[in-house]
């Protein structure tokens, strides 16, 4: 790993070069009624380096809420189907959140299964991410229960460690090599000594809370893989309204849907857009039989989708602990404390079915 | 060519086989693919009215049949209301072929049993006829195909074709009350006519399509009859969308039926959750 330094001033620089050069940057902002979002900007002054968790993931960039898979156009002689750019322009995310670039690489395992999903790895292929070392935990984030931390640089390019002058920059792709060498001026070679991750939790300002501690996945996945009947699923789903908010915050989820949209009698587009688990007409078949028919079986879907089903055909959580699902959620459901309980199930199972029953 | 981009194909030919099920014969406009497009017994695609949408089935017509695929259906939602509503010449997409298959290479040598019901037979007609014209691999072919009534049995002329086949054994029958006046078959439920025609379960493979209740009850007396649970194959027919595993749909515990099915082993389903 190649480690050099930039200041604030050279990143501003980088910034501006970027743009001027015709680079989307996009960056954590923040807008109106202090809320934090991913948007694209064009100078230093309007990205929000202090660590505040954008509300929505960086999914989104990738993977729109809606976007065309096709047009078609109907003809004398039949139909005309125009495909759909699957080559995107050059993007630089600014300061993701570690947790989103990590969930960005869960997607990944998915959308190259077997087949390849141009549309999403176009767009990973044109985006470089450079990730800032995450200085504000809050009571919500929860990465190191799921075995990361706020510094993974799982999924990032290249990761910026804030330090009292300066970042300091770790090179950990091909892709953030070639953007540091096409811009070798605004940074600075000697690398100052790596901060131990201590410093870098006391480092940044804003609402502190202790991330809980790794949690045994392992064993969760197992009590999972044997507890699809258990009364827990009745006891969360009861909290439960199903409205999907924490699947449209959360940057693994990516169900989608297809669906056709005409624009007039003879053309229109087919789409994919955003869908979850979470609804009641997901699962519906033809024939009207629902096999998740309400919301016991729904919100256990999403669990053992996450800590069990993925981690079975990938080896790895689908869940990065960004905590955006329990800071959006409005009935208050609040994951890393169903993990938490799901800890206790899986590691005393006798003392909770006492409680239950 | 991204993976969602579906080939456009030109409906050949319209059978109604039901006054609600329809079969349609298509024909892929590339030519290139019309001649090298290949499947396997079992596996779906996603076809579509573009406006409309797309809907999922299986590839109703045999792999040994080259050139055009066929599906059968009902008319039930948006999109297969507006397949209704296609004529011969029209075009529509299709994506495929996914999923796994029966896997015919096992069962060379051995005999065959089909168990339908309703338009599940589409599905099993496919291995039907895949195994018909390589006859001298497989020993006994018995089929059971049940319908409501007279009026809901499909692929009419095929039957007739099966019954008068000496190397294929057919059993057909309706629920009672379904029968008409020269109905000259069975009649009562497909289970128990599975056990009246008590196929033998040694060196035997059972395909297995049809409603959830059917299966249900079909599957027990395939146990009583001594076929192995990993000697009995159904398909499962989730709801989907992409058809290739990232939408998420029909993800049943730890499987995805487009991926990891449509084709199941009774084994197989046994370890599954009922979310199907």
């Amino acid at each position: 790993m190649r480690t050099s330094t930039i200041s604030h001033e050279q990143l501003a620089a980088l910034l501006a070069d970027l743009v001027a050069a015709g680079t989307t940057v996009i960056a954590p902002t923040r807008a109106e009624r202090g809320h934090v979002d991913y948007r694209p900007v064009s100078s230093l002054a309007e990205v929000d380096l202090g660590g505040a968790m954008p509300r929505r993931s960086l999914k989104e960039l990738f993977l729109p809420p809606t976007e065309p898979l096709l047009a078609w156009q109907y003809r004398q002689d039949g139909v005309e189907i125009s495909e759909v750019a699957t080559a995107f322009p050059p993007r630089v995310v600014l300061g993701a959140r570690p947790c989103d670039a990590a969930g960005l690489v869960a997607v990944d395992r998915v959308m190259d299964w077997d087949y390849h999903d141009q549309l999403w790895f176009g767009r990973r292929a044109a985006t470089t991410i450079v990730s800032l070392v995450c200085s504000a935990v809050d009571s919500s984030c929860f990465c190191r229960a799921v075995g990361l931390a706020p510094d993974t640089t799982r999924g990032a390019d290249i990761l910026l460690r804030p330090t009292a002058s300066s970042f300091l920059v770790e090179v950990i792709t091909e892709k953030g090599e070639a953007l540091v060498a096409a811009h070798p001026n605004r940074f600075k070679s000697a690398p100052e000594p790596l901060v131990s991750q201590d410093t870098v939790d006391r480092a940044g300002s804003g609402p502190r809370a202790p991330s809980p501690a790794p949690l045994p996945l392992p064993e969760i996945r197992s009590w999972l893989e044997t507890h699809f009947e258990h009364p827990i699923w009745k006891e969360l789903a009861l909290r439960c309204h199903g409205c999907g908010a924490c699947a449209a915050v959360c940057p693994t989820c990516h169900c989608f849907d297809i669906v056709d949209e005409t624009e007039g009698v003879t053309h229109g587009t087919r789409r994919r857009n955003w869908d979850t688990c979470q609804t009641g007409r997901f699962t519906i078949h033809a024939s009207g039989h629902n096999p998740r028919a309400d919301q016991t079986a729904r919100i256990r879907q999403r669990v053992m989708h996450k800590f069990a089903i993925y981690p079975a055909k990938f080896g790895e959580t689908l869940c990065s602990g960004c905590g955006r699902c329990a800071r959006e959620c409005p009935a208050g459901m609040d994951l890393p404390e169903i993990l938490a309980l799901l800890t206790t199930l899986a590691t005393a199972p006798a003392q909770r079915t006492e409680v239950v029953a | 060519m991204n993976i969602y981009q579906p080939h456009l194909v030109r409906i050949s030919e319209i059978v109604d086989e039901t006054p609600d099920t329809r079969t349609l014969r298509l024909a892929f406009k590339d030519d290139t693919l019309a001649s090298t497009f290949d499947f396997k017994a079992g596996q779906f695609g996603e076809y579509s009215v573009f406006g409309w949408g797309e809907c999922t089935f299986c590839i109703a017509s045999s792999p040994t049949r080259k050139g055009t695929i066929e599906c059968t259906f009902k008319a039930v939602g948006k999109a297969t209301r507006a397949m209704r509503e296609l004529g011969v010449g029209d075009e529509m997409g299709f994506r495929g072929p996914y999923g796994n298959a029966f896997p015919l290479d096992r069962m060379e040598g051995a005999s065959l049993v089909f168990i339908a019901g309703g338009i599940g037979l589409a599905p099993v007609r496919c291995v039907i006829w895949n195994a018909l014209d390589l006859r001298e691999h497989f020993k006994d072919v018995t089929i059971v195909y049940g319908a409501r009534t007279v009026s809901d049995l499909v692929y009419k002329r095929e039957l007739a074709e099966w019954q008068s086949r000496p190397d294929v054994k057919l059993w057909q029958t309706v629920d009672p009350g379904g029968e008409t006046p020269d109905w000259a078959h069975e009649v009562g439920f497909v289970p128990p006519i599975v056990e009246k025609a008590a196929p033998a379960a040694k060196d035997a493979y059972a395909i297995v399509c049809g409603p959830p209740v059917m299966i249900k009850y079909t599957l027990p007396v395939l146990a009583k009859l001594g076929f192995p649970d990993d000697h009995v194959y159904t398909t499962l027919e989730n709801r989907m969308k992409c058809g290739i595993g990232k939408c998420g749909r029909c993800n049943v515990g730890p499987v995805y039926v487009c991926k990891d099915g449509p084709v199941f082993t009774a084994a197989e389903l046994a370890r599954l959750p009922q979310e199907y």
